[in-house]
Protein backbone atom coordinates (compact mmCIF):
# COMPACT_ATOMS: atom_id res chain seq x y z
CA UNK A 1 0.00 0.00 0.00
CA UNK A 2 1.18 3.48 -0.38
CA UNK A 3 3.26 5.45 2.19
CA UNK A 4 0.34 8.46 3.23
CA UNK A 5 1.54 11.49 4.83
CA UNK A 6 -1.03 11.80 8.12
CA UNK A 7 -0.84 15.36 7.78
CA UNK A 8 -3.36 14.96 4.67
CA UNK A 9 -5.94 13.81 7.02
CA UNK A 10 -8.72 16.34 7.97
CA UNK A 11 -10.51 13.98 11.24
CA UNK A 12 -13.59 12.73 11.03
CA UNK A 13 -15.25 16.34 11.29
CA UNK A 14 -14.05 16.38 7.16
CA UNK A 15 -17.75 15.09 6.12
CA UNK A 16 -19.59 17.68 8.18
CA UNK A 17 -18.32 20.89 6.33
CA UNK A 18 -21.21 22.08 4.18
CA UNK A 19 -20.04 25.21 2.54
CA UNK A 20 -20.16 25.38 -1.53
CA UNK A 21 -20.75 21.56 -1.24
CA UNK A 22 -23.37 20.21 -3.81
CA UNK A 23 -26.77 17.59 -3.03
CA UNK A 24 -25.07 14.67 -3.05
CA UNK A 25 -22.56 16.04 -0.43
CA UNK A 26 -26.17 16.62 1.64
CA UNK A 27 -27.62 13.14 1.04
CA UNK A 28 -23.96 11.56 2.05
CA UNK A 29 -23.42 14.24 5.48
CA UNK A 30 -27.23 13.57 6.09
CA UNK A 31 -27.29 10.17 6.21
CA UNK A 32 -24.04 9.78 8.05
CA UNK A 33 -25.73 12.13 11.03
CA UNK A 34 -28.93 10.20 10.34
CA UNK A 35 -27.06 6.92 11.24
CA UNK A 36 -25.53 7.88 14.34
CA UNK A 37 -28.93 8.99 15.83
CA UNK A 38 -30.04 5.67 14.59
CA UNK A 39 -27.72 4.04 16.30
CA UNK A 40 -27.89 5.34 19.65
CA UNK A 41 -31.20 5.46 19.92
CA UNK A 42 -30.90 1.03 19.22
CA UNK A 43 -29.10 1.36 22.46
CA UNK A 44 -31.58 3.70 24.25
CA UNK A 45 -34.38 1.56 23.16
CA UNK A 46 -32.04 -1.21 24.43
CA UNK A 47 -32.04 -0.34 27.50
CA UNK A 48 -35.32 1.22 28.10
CA UNK A 49 -36.47 -2.82 27.38
CA UNK A 50 -33.96 -4.13 29.97
CA UNK A 51 -36.60 -2.57 32.23
CA UNK A 52 -38.66 -5.60 31.71
CA UNK A 53 -35.44 -7.20 33.99
CA UNK A 54 -37.30 -5.40 36.72
CA UNK A 55 -41.07 -6.57 36.05
CA UNK A 56 -44.21 -6.00 34.35
CA UNK A 57 -44.90 -3.38 36.16
CA UNK A 58 -41.62 -1.28 36.50
CA UNK A 59 -41.62 -1.52 32.56
CA UNK A 60 -45.54 -0.71 32.45
CA UNK A 61 -45.18 2.08 34.40
CA UNK A 62 -42.01 3.75 32.27
CA UNK A 63 -43.73 3.13 28.67
CA UNK A 64 -46.78 5.02 30.29
CA UNK A 65 -45.16 7.83 32.00
CA UNK A 66 -43.53 8.57 28.31
CA UNK A 67 -46.67 7.97 26.59
CA UNK A 68 -48.85 9.84 28.17
CA UNK A 69 -47.18 11.91 31.15
CA UNK A 70 -45.50 12.97 32.93
CA UNK A 71 -42.62 12.23 29.98
CA UNK A 72 -44.68 12.29 27.01
CA UNK A 73 -42.49 15.56 25.95
CA UNK A 74 -40.49 12.59 24.72
CA UNK A 75 -43.11 11.63 22.33
CA UNK A 76 -41.51 14.74 20.31
CA UNK A 77 -38.40 12.95 19.88
CA UNK A 78 -39.90 10.19 18.23
CA UNK A 79 -41.68 11.87 15.57
CA UNK A 80 -38.32 13.42 15.02
CA UNK A 81 -36.58 9.66 15.12
CA UNK A 82 -39.45 8.67 12.58
CA UNK A 83 -38.29 11.44 10.38
CA UNK A 84 -34.63 10.27 10.62
CA UNK A 85 -35.30 6.63 9.87
CA UNK A 86 -37.46 7.53 6.85
CA UNK A 87 -34.86 9.63 5.24
CA UNK A 88 -31.79 7.18 5.91
CA UNK A 89 -34.47 4.17 4.68
CA UNK A 90 -35.52 5.93 1.45
CA UNK A 91 -31.45 7.08 0.94
CA UNK A 92 -30.22 3.82 1.47
CA UNK A 93 -32.52 2.24 -0.56
CA UNK A 94 -31.35 4.86 -3.18
CA UNK A 95 -27.50 3.66 -2.34
CA UNK A 96 -28.09 0.07 -2.77
CA UNK A 97 -29.60 0.94 -5.80
CA UNK A 98 -26.67 2.99 -7.44
CA UNK A 99 -24.31 0.24 -6.15
CA UNK A 100 -25.94 -2.13 -8.48
CA UNK A 101 -25.71 0.07 -11.45
CA UNK A 102 -28.87 1.29 -11.22
CA UNK A 103 -30.13 5.06 -12.25
CA UNK A 104 -26.69 6.30 -11.76
CA UNK A 105 -27.10 8.67 -14.48
CA UNK A 106 -30.10 10.24 -12.49
CA UNK A 107 -29.00 9.83 -8.95
CA UNK A 108 -29.63 13.18 -7.77
CA UNK A 109 -33.54 12.83 -9.30
CA UNK A 110 -33.70 9.75 -7.70
CA UNK A 111 -32.58 11.06 -4.64
CA UNK A 112 -35.12 13.71 -4.56
CA UNK A 113 -37.64 11.05 -5.93
CA UNK A 114 -37.11 8.72 -3.03
CA UNK A 115 -36.90 11.72 -0.34
CA UNK A 116 -40.37 12.85 -1.73
CA UNK A 117 -42.07 9.61 -1.16
CA UNK A 118 -40.26 9.10 2.08
CA UNK A 119 -41.79 12.41 3.24
CA UNK A 120 -45.37 11.44 2.22
CA UNK A 121 -44.99 8.16 4.42
CA UNK A 122 -43.78 10.06 7.15
CA UNK A 123 -46.51 12.09 6.93
CA UNK A 124 -48.89 8.85 7.03
CA UNK A 125 -47.02 7.30 9.50
CA UNK A 126 -47.47 10.73 11.80
CA UNK A 127 -51.01 10.58 11.62
CA UNK A 128 -51.50 7.52 12.66
CA UNK A 129 -49.33 7.75 15.16
CA UNK A 130 -51.26 10.76 16.61
CA UNK A 131 -54.06 8.68 16.02
CA UNK A 132 -52.91 6.25 18.31
CA UNK A 133 -51.78 8.16 21.30
CA UNK A 134 -55.63 9.93 20.83
CA UNK A 135 -54.51 13.48 19.29
CA UNK A 136 -57.58 13.44 17.26
CA UNK A 137 -57.97 15.80 13.80
CA UNK B 1 -18.64 48.31 -6.61
CA UNK B 2 -14.46 48.51 -5.22
CA UNK B 3 -12.27 48.74 -8.53
CA UNK B 4 -9.94 46.60 -6.82
CA UNK B 5 -10.22 42.61 -5.41
CA UNK B 6 -8.79 41.82 -2.36
CA UNK B 7 -7.14 38.58 -2.27
CA UNK B 8 -6.76 36.88 0.84
CA UNK B 9 -4.21 34.40 0.52
CA UNK B 10 -3.12 31.12 2.80
CA UNK B 11 0.67 31.35 3.35
CA UNK B 12 2.76 28.72 4.99
CA UNK B 13 6.86 29.80 5.17
CA UNK B 14 9.88 27.69 5.56
CA UNK B 15 9.47 27.23 9.05
CA UNK B 16 6.31 26.12 9.23
CA UNK B 17 4.20 29.07 10.32
CA UNK B 18 0.60 29.49 8.88
CA UNK B 19 -0.99 33.57 8.24
CA UNK B 20 -3.33 34.83 5.60
CA UNK B 21 -1.76 37.79 3.91
CA UNK B 22 -4.06 40.29 1.66
CA UNK B 23 -3.33 41.72 -1.49
CA UNK B 24 -5.51 44.66 -3.78
CA UNK B 25 -5.42 43.76 -7.28
CA UNK B 26 -7.05 46.05 -9.89
CA UNK B 27 -10.10 45.08 -11.68
CA UNK B 28 -8.95 45.61 -15.20
CA UNK B 29 -5.72 44.19 -14.75
CA UNK B 30 -6.76 40.39 -14.34
CA UNK B 31 -9.66 37.80 -15.41
CA UNK B 32 -8.68 35.19 -13.94
CA UNK B 33 -7.19 34.05 -10.45
CA UNK B 34 -4.11 32.33 -12.06
CA UNK B 35 -3.64 35.93 -13.32
CA UNK B 36 -4.58 37.60 -9.77
CA UNK B 37 -2.04 35.63 -8.42
CA UNK B 38 0.75 36.34 -11.11
CA UNK B 39 -0.10 40.20 -10.84
CA UNK B 40 0.48 39.56 -6.84
CA UNK B 41 3.57 37.80 -8.19
CA UNK B 42 5.27 40.56 -10.36
CA UNK B 43 4.01 43.55 -8.59
CA UNK B 44 3.24 43.31 -5.00
CA UNK B 45 4.84 39.77 -3.36
CA UNK B 46 7.35 38.44 -4.91
CA UNK B 47 8.08 35.40 -1.94
CA UNK B 48 4.38 34.07 -3.03
CA UNK B 49 4.77 30.71 -4.49
CA UNK B 50 2.28 28.69 -6.36
CA UNK B 51 2.12 26.30 -8.99
CA UNK B 52 1.29 27.03 -12.58
CA UNK B 53 1.81 25.70 -15.86
CA UNK B 54 -0.19 25.78 -19.28
CA UNK B 55 -2.72 28.55 -18.01
CA UNK B 56 -5.00 26.69 -20.29
CA UNK B 57 -6.50 23.84 -17.92
CA UNK B 58 -4.22 21.35 -19.55
CA UNK B 59 -1.51 20.48 -17.31
CA UNK B 60 -3.54 20.31 -14.15
CA UNK B 61 -0.84 22.09 -12.30
CA UNK B 62 -2.84 25.08 -10.48
CA UNK B 63 -5.49 23.40 -8.28
CA UNK B 64 -6.32 25.36 -5.23
CA UNK B 65 -9.36 26.07 -3.00
CA UNK B 66 -10.52 28.84 -4.25
CA UNK B 67 -13.51 30.81 -2.42
CA UNK B 68 -14.00 27.15 -0.45
CA UNK B 69 -14.29 24.91 -3.28
CA UNK B 70 -10.97 23.20 -5.40
CA UNK B 71 -10.49 24.87 -8.55
CA UNK B 72 -8.38 25.87 -11.00
CA UNK B 73 -6.86 29.12 -10.57
CA UNK B 74 -6.37 29.18 -14.18
CA UNK B 75 -9.98 28.95 -15.56
CA UNK B 76 -11.36 30.29 -12.78
CA UNK B 77 -13.00 33.61 -13.84
CA UNK B 78 -12.33 36.24 -10.78
CA UNK B 79 -16.00 37.84 -11.55
CA UNK B 80 -17.96 34.82 -11.94
CA UNK B 81 -17.12 34.48 -7.88
CA UNK B 82 -19.37 37.28 -7.68
CA UNK B 83 -17.64 39.32 -4.97
CA UNK B 84 -14.87 41.32 -4.53
CA UNK B 85 -13.10 39.13 -1.13
CA UNK B 86 -11.46 36.21 -2.76
CA UNK B 87 -9.88 34.01 -0.20
CA UNK B 88 -7.30 31.13 -1.19
CA UNK B 89 -5.78 28.38 0.31
CA UNK B 90 -3.60 25.26 -0.83
CA UNK B 91 -5.70 21.93 -1.46
CA UNK B 92 -6.93 20.12 1.67
CA UNK B 93 -5.71 16.36 2.04
CA UNK B 94 -2.37 17.50 0.60
CA UNK B 95 0.84 18.17 2.65
CA UNK B 96 1.51 21.91 2.05
CA UNK B 97 4.92 22.69 0.76
CA UNK B 98 5.41 25.99 0.67
CA UNK B 99 1.90 29.17 0.59
CA UNK B 100 -0.24 27.08 -2.44
CA UNK B 101 1.84 24.61 -3.36
CA UNK B 102 1.30 21.01 -2.03
CA UNK B 103 3.09 17.64 -2.22
CA UNK B 104 0.90 16.01 -5.19
CA UNK B 105 3.41 12.73 -4.77
CA UNK B 106 0.91 10.55 -2.49
CA UNK B 107 -1.41 11.21 -5.07
CA UNK B 108 0.25 9.96 -8.17
CA UNK B 109 1.40 7.03 -5.91
CA UNK B 110 -1.92 5.83 -5.26
CA UNK B 111 -2.79 6.60 -8.96
CA UNK B 112 0.03 4.26 -9.99
CA UNK B 113 -1.27 1.77 -7.68
CA UNK B 114 -4.46 1.06 -10.13
CA UNK B 115 -1.83 -0.06 -13.19
CA UNK B 116 -3.31 2.76 -15.61
CA UNK B 117 -1.96 1.44 -18.77
CA UNK B 118 -3.15 -0.99 -21.10
CA UNK B 119 -2.63 -4.64 -20.26
CA UNK B 120 -2.56 -6.92 -22.37
CA UNK B 121 -2.19 -11.42 -22.03
CA UNK B 122 -0.30 -11.51 -24.88
CA UNK B 123 2.52 -8.68 -23.46
CA UNK B 124 1.73 -6.55 -26.55
CA UNK B 125 3.07 -8.82 -29.01
CA UNK B 126 0.15 -8.82 -31.15
CA UNK B 127 0.56 -9.32 -34.20
CA UNK B 128 -2.42 -7.20 -35.78
CA UNK B 129 -4.22 -3.92 -34.67
CA UNK B 130 -6.81 -3.74 -31.86
CA UNK B 131 -9.93 -2.55 -33.66
CA UNK B 132 -12.33 0.07 -31.33
CA UNK B 133 -15.66 0.63 -32.29
CA UNK B 134 -16.99 4.79 -31.58
CA UNK B 135 -19.77 3.38 -29.17
CA UNK B 136 -16.07 1.11 -27.59
CA UNK B 137 -13.69 4.27 -27.12
CA UNK B 138 -17.08 5.78 -25.79
CA UNK B 139 -17.09 3.49 -23.37
CA UNK B 140 -13.84 4.63 -21.42
CA UNK B 141 -13.89 8.58 -23.08
CA UNK B 142 -15.05 10.10 -20.22
CA UNK B 143 -12.33 9.09 -17.85
CA UNK B 144 -9.84 9.55 -20.57
CA UNK B 145 -10.37 13.16 -19.82
CA UNK B 146 -8.84 13.33 -16.52
CA UNK B 147 -5.88 16.07 -16.22
CA UNK B 148 -4.37 14.38 -12.94
CA UNK B 149 -5.23 17.86 -11.28
CA UNK B 150 -6.14 16.16 -7.89
CA UNK B 151 -9.14 18.39 -7.17
CA UNK B 152 -11.73 14.94 -6.69
CA UNK B 153 -8.86 14.24 -3.87
CA UNK B 154 -9.28 17.25 -2.21
CA UNK B 155 -13.21 17.53 -2.72
CA UNK B 156 -13.43 14.12 -1.60
CA UNK B 157 -14.77 13.94 2.11
CA UNK B 158 -13.54 10.14 2.52
CA UNK B 159 -9.78 11.32 1.84
CA UNK B 160 -10.27 13.33 4.27
CA UNK B 161 -10.75 11.12 7.11
CA UNK B 162 -8.96 8.30 5.50
CA UNK B 163 -5.65 9.21 3.83
CA UNK B 164 -5.63 6.03 2.68
CA UNK B 165 -8.12 5.41 0.62
CA UNK B 166 -7.46 5.44 -2.93
CA UNK B 167 -9.56 8.30 -4.29
CA UNK B 168 -11.63 9.42 -6.96
CA UNK B 169 -8.95 10.20 -9.26
CA UNK B 170 -7.35 6.64 -9.19
CA UNK B 171 -10.24 4.44 -9.31
CA UNK B 172 -11.77 6.55 -11.94
CA UNK B 173 -8.63 5.90 -13.82
CA UNK B 174 -8.85 2.12 -12.94
CA UNK B 175 -12.29 2.36 -14.87
CA UNK B 176 -11.01 4.21 -17.74
CA UNK B 177 -8.74 1.18 -18.60
CA UNK B 178 -10.85 -2.11 -17.66
CA UNK B 179 -13.15 -0.22 -19.62
CA UNK B 180 -11.06 -0.02 -22.59
CA UNK B 181 -11.61 -3.07 -24.91
CA UNK B 182 -8.39 -3.38 -25.60
CA UNK B 183 -7.44 -4.09 -22.00
CA UNK B 184 -7.15 -7.21 -20.31
CA UNK B 185 -5.86 -5.97 -16.98
CA UNK B 186 -9.56 -5.54 -14.79
CA UNK B 187 -8.63 -9.23 -12.67
CA UNK B 188 -5.05 -7.65 -11.60
CA UNK B 189 -6.90 -4.12 -10.71
CA UNK B 190 -9.97 -5.48 -9.15
CA UNK B 191 -6.99 -6.78 -6.33
CA UNK B 192 -6.56 -3.46 -5.38
CA UNK B 193 -10.03 -1.21 -6.02
CA UNK B 194 -11.74 -4.01 -4.49
CA UNK B 195 -9.45 -3.56 -1.53
CA UNK B 196 -10.28 -2.44 1.96
CA UNK B 197 -8.68 1.00 0.74
CA UNK B 198 -10.84 0.76 -2.98
CA UNK B 199 -14.55 1.26 -3.55
CA UNK B 200 -16.22 0.31 -0.85
CA UNK B 201 -14.57 3.65 1.16
CA UNK B 202 -16.57 5.46 -1.25
CA UNK B 203 -19.94 6.65 -0.11
CA UNK B 204 -21.01 8.36 -2.74
CA UNK B 205 -21.00 12.26 -1.88
CA UNK B 206 -20.38 12.97 -5.66
CA UNK B 207 -17.96 15.85 -4.42
CA UNK B 208 -15.54 14.84 -7.52
CA UNK B 209 -17.98 15.04 -10.08
CA UNK B 210 -18.98 17.98 -8.71
CA UNK B 211 -15.38 20.28 -9.22
CA UNK B 212 -13.61 18.21 -11.93
CA UNK B 213 -13.05 21.26 -14.28
CA UNK B 214 -12.84 18.30 -16.95
CA UNK B 215 -16.41 17.32 -16.66
CA UNK B 216 -14.97 13.30 -15.39
CA UNK B 217 -17.44 11.24 -13.30
CA UNK B 218 -15.48 9.57 -10.84
CA UNK B 219 -18.67 8.82 -8.70
CA UNK B 220 -19.94 6.76 -11.80
CA UNK B 221 -16.53 5.18 -11.87
CA UNK B 222 -16.60 3.77 -8.71
CA UNK B 223 -20.34 2.32 -8.85
CA UNK B 224 -19.13 0.85 -12.14
CA UNK B 225 -15.70 -0.88 -10.77
CA UNK B 226 -17.84 -2.01 -7.71
CA UNK B 227 -19.99 -4.42 -10.09
CA UNK B 228 -17.24 -5.25 -12.45
CA UNK B 229 -15.36 -6.61 -9.15
CA UNK B 230 -18.44 -8.34 -7.46
CA UNK B 231 -18.27 -10.06 -11.41
CA UNK B 232 -14.90 -10.90 -11.25
CA UNK B 233 -15.03 -12.11 -7.80
CA UNK B 234 -18.29 -14.26 -8.05
CA UNK B 235 -15.87 -15.33 -11.56
CA UNK B 236 -13.27 -16.29 -9.29
CA UNK B 237 -15.24 -18.63 -6.62
CA UNK B 238 -16.33 -20.63 -9.99
CA UNK B 239 -12.78 -21.29 -10.90
CA UNK B 240 -13.17 -18.64 -13.26
CA UNK B 241 -10.33 -15.68 -14.12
Amino acid sequence: MVEVNKEMKEGITAWAKFYKKGMGYFAFAFHRLSGLVILFYLYLHYTVLSNLLRGQATYNAIVKSITYGPYDSFLVLDFLLALVIFYHGANGVRLALNEFGIGMYHHKALFITFEIIAMVLLGLFDYYALQFVGVGF
Amino acid sequence: MADEYEFEIKRKDESGKVYYSTYKVPKDKISTVLEGLLYIKENLDQSLSFRYSCRMEICGSCGMEIDGKPRMACSTIVEDLKKDHIKIEPLKHYKVIRDLVVDIDPFFDKYREVKPYIIRDDDGKYDKELPQTPEQFHEYANFAMCIKCGLCMAACPIEGSDPNYLGPAPLAAAWRYIADNRDQGAKYRVEVVDGEEGTSRCHFAGECTEVCPKGVDPSFAIQKLRRTALKIEIASIFGGR
